[in-house]
Parts: C-alpha cells; structure tokens; sequence
C-alpha cells in the first residue's frame, strides 16, 4: 500500500534511485551484523548475559502483575466446580485414605528400622534448603527454546543452576539471573538433560527434552530390563543440581529405542513452585593463579592479579 | 513525530504479550512479533525498515533466551522479503499477502534450525510446525489490529501515511 506519488522531476527520480541504493545496502549490513552476532554467540555463549538478564527484570514483575487476576478468576471457577462434587470426591478420598493409612503403618515400621541403619553407619545426607517460593511470571512458549521466568533473582537469594520444583515434580533449574527476575530452562527445553533413574528396575539415564509436551528417555545404563507404561521416572541426584527422588514423570511409551516419558507436572499449570539451593555444593572452578614461590611482580599486581599461591600454602595433593 | 514509532511499538508490544505463561507444554503460541513486523512492512514500509526489524528481533532474541542474532537476522530478511515482494507482485488482495506470509513464516521456521546450529545450539525445528499453524490462523486478526492503528493514526495526521 504505498501512498507515495511518482516522481517526475529527474532530480527526484535519481534522488529515489540513491535511497533505494542506499537501503538495500543497509539491509544487507544489518543481515550481514545478525550473521556475525551468531557466530560471537557460538564463541562465547556468556556474551550478551547482562542484556538479557536486564530485559527480563523488565518483563518478569510485569507479567507476575498482569497474571495475578487472572489466576483469582480461575481459582474462583474452581472453587463453584468442587462445590458441586464434593459428595462423590468425599467418597472417594475416604476409601484412598483408609489404603494409604495401611501403607503408612507398614511404612512407619520401616522408616524406624532405615533410621537406625543409618545411625549405625554413621550416614550424612545432604539437606534440600527452599531459596524462594513463587509463580512462574512468564514463559516463551513460542520458540525454539523452552524457558520460563521467575519474578525472583539474586535480591532474594537466587543463583544459576538451583532446582526449580513445583507440587507434583520438577519443573527445571535456574539460567540466568537478574536482579529481580530469573529464567528457568524447562524441561522440555532441547538443551535440559536431567540425570534420572527408572523407580522400578534403578535404571539410570537422562530425560532429554526436545521441545514436545513429553521428554525422552535416553542413555539409559545398567540392567537390560524392559520398561512399561506407567514406570515412574525420579531424579537420581547425579550431577549435584537436582536433588534424588523428585517424580519427573511417568513412561507412557516404553519404546526400546527412546522411551517416551510424560512429565509428572505441567511445568506452567500456574501454581507455585520452590527454588531450592542446588543438591551437592558446585565446586568452585574460578581460574586461579599458578603455584609458584617467586613473588608477582609489581606490574602485574597494579593491574589487578591475584596474591602468589605459595607451594608452602597449598593444600598437600590427596 | 511519536507516530513514527507507533509500527516499532506495537511489534514490541506483542512480543510481551508472548511471554505469556500460557498452560501449553507446544511452542504453539502464534509469533505475533514477526506477523506485527511483516504487517507494518506492508503497510509502512518507511517506518519498518529492516534495521527496526533487526533491533526488534534482537529483543526477541533477549527475551526469549536465544542466542542473540537468530530471530535478529531472521526479523530482517523477513522485512527484506516483503519490500521485495512488495516491489515485484505489487497489491493482490488480502488472501494472497495471506499467502505470502504463509510463505514467509514457513522460511522463518525452517531457517531457526541452521541459525540455531550456526550459534552454537542445535535443536530440531519441527515442533515449530506447529506455531506455524497457529500464527497462520492468527494472521487476520493481525491485521485487523493494525489497520485499525494505522487508520486512527492516519485520521488525526494525514502526513504519517507517507512514512
């Protein structure tokens, strides 16, 4: 629709010429710097962290504003639906608890038998610690990855590589993370790998996601056991992110090439989930100085090196 | 003169409007973005210029986690496509510019993957497919959207037509 009369003058019509020239020649720079922006990403992926852990410090409280009255509205539709099958639902949760307090009593005598095992082997276990609890804010759900964002971040506690866990399983982990907002790479993400093991046979592989409502099973070790529909998938606490036992989901597929696994929660149902600190401590891998018994030289400690570590300081090796 | 930047706005709007956290484990939300920035090439070509396109792309790229430069080169060639496609067809009717813009976001599904690749991040693009579908689907009321800005806009200041 282009509104613009002809030219008629030839001044104009060169005048029309040159612009047209000098566009074309734009557009190809600006295709030609998206090209290059690509190839520094693959360099060095950390490139453009700051920008974007800023832009979602914008996004993030926004859309955790934006969606609170929509989940009020949902939450009241749910509330006049359970109203109207309270009897039947009352029924049934009465006969599911009347067979889950059986299995707590044969449970309890178990648990005291495994407390005092341990005490006997002296066991420490690690301990799940919850950072921060809240909603999803926002998620991209049409692109090629899958990541959500949290209107939490290093303000409240928050850093890279913390489990991300909601109600009825894991959701994913932490990203990156701004001041005020965090993104989670989800599980279904083509980059999430998430160590897990088979609850049935103790399996272990890893669910890969591959941007479908259902993950894959794949390099799955140890015995040579046919899986079935219905096994259920926990994480194994390989890896040190992701702490052991949380239900990832169950196979619905047990395909001997890939497994197909579908996921224990919808990772953006719209309820709460914890950020929790990561399993296992993540060892410190900053680059430190070499180990050396001369002194640094005053050169290269006015621009910011670190002390000598002195062979005499170190830690002895095993 | 804020009406110069009404086209770069909206497109930007939409791109919020995207991240929102809906229930859906499919990349099946329609990408409003790029169908906002195909539009006002359309209809203004002057004022969605493939560098605006590019600086709108590289805010998806932010946003959405990708590595920056995919949905920027991507966001540009597209505006590219249309000016040229502009140039060489001229006006058909809407149901062909409904076609091209099929056309258009089958190439910018199809050529996520090799970019991706290209930055470092391998992923297949087939699940894509599927927003493709819904951002067909979604393309006329798109456009209504933007006509009706374009004509209010164009009601109080006859000039902004003209880029």
């Amino acid at each position: 629709m282009d509104w613009t009369p002809a030219p008629r003058r030839p001044t104009a019509i060169r005048r029309e010429q040159n612009l047209a020239l000098v566009s074309a020649v734009v557009s190809g720079g600006v295709i030609a710097a998206g090209l290059i922006l690509l190839l520094v990403a693959r360099v060095n992926p950390e490139t453009a962290s700051g920008v974007r852990a800023a832009a979602t410090d914008i996004v993030a409280p926004l859309w955790s504003v934006v969606r609170a009255p929509i989940d009020g509205a949902g939450k009241l539709g749910g509330d006049v639906g359970d109203y109207f099958g309270a009897v039947s639902r009352a029924d049934q949760l009465e006969a599911e608890l009347n067979k889950a307090n059986a299995r707590l009593r044969a449970a309890r005598t178990g648990q005291r038998e495994l407390q005092q095992l341990k005490r006997l082997m002296a066991v420490r276990e690690p301990m799940r610690a919850v950072v921060a609890t809240t909603r999803i804010a926002a998620a991209t759900s049409g692109s090629v990855a899958r990541t959500a964002m949290l209107a939490v971040g290093s303000n409240d506690g928050i850093t890279r590589d913390m489990p991300v866990i909601g109600a009825d399983g894991l959701v994913g982990r932490t990203l990156e993370v701004g001041r005020q907002s965090a993104r989670v790479l989800l599980l279904t993400d083509p980059l999430s790998r998430v160590p897990v093991i088979v609850e049935r046979t103790g399996q272990a592989g890893l669910a890969t996601g591959r941007n479908l409502p259902t993950l894959l099973l794949t390099d799955r070790i140890g015995p040579e056991l046919a899986l079935v529909a219905g096994d259920r998938i926990v994480t194994s606490g390989d890896g040190g992110v992701y702490p052991p036992g949380v239900p990832v989901g169950v196979v619905v597929d047990p395909r001997a090439d890939g497994p197909v696994i579908r996921l224990a929660t919808s990772p953006l149902g719209g309820g709460f989930v914890t950020v929790e600190r990561a399993w296992l401590p993540i060892p410190d891998t900053q680059p430190q100085g070499p180990v050396f018994d001369a002194p640094v030289p005053v050169e290269a400690r006015t621009r910011g090196a670190p002390p000598p570590r002195l062979r005499t300081n170190e830690p002895p090796a095993n | 003169m804020w009406r110069y930047a009404v086209p770069a706005l909206t497109s930007m709007a939409f791109l919020v409007l995207m991240l929102a956290p809906l229930p859906i484990s499919l990349p099946a939300m329609p990408h409003l973005a790029l169908m906002a920035v195909l539009v006002w090439a359309m209809l203004q070509p002057a004022l969605m210029a493939p560098w605006v396109a590019f600086c709108i792309g590289a805010l998806a790229d932010l946003l959405f986690g990708q590595p920056v430069g995919v949905n920027a080169t991507l966001f540009a060639m597209a505006t590219g496509t249309m000016r040229l496609a502009g140039q060489m067809f001229g006006r058909h009717g809407s149901l062909f510019d409904w076609l091209l813009v099929a056309a258009v976001l089958l190439g910018f599904a199809l050529l996520t993957g090799p970019l991706m690749a290209l930055a470092g991040r391998p992923t297949t693009v087939l699940p894509l497919l599927w927003q493709w579908l819904t951002s067909v689907a979604a393309w006329p009321l798109v456009v209504r959207l933007c006509a009706a800005i374009q004509r209010k806009l164009a009601a109080s200041a006859p000039h902004w037509r003209h880029g």
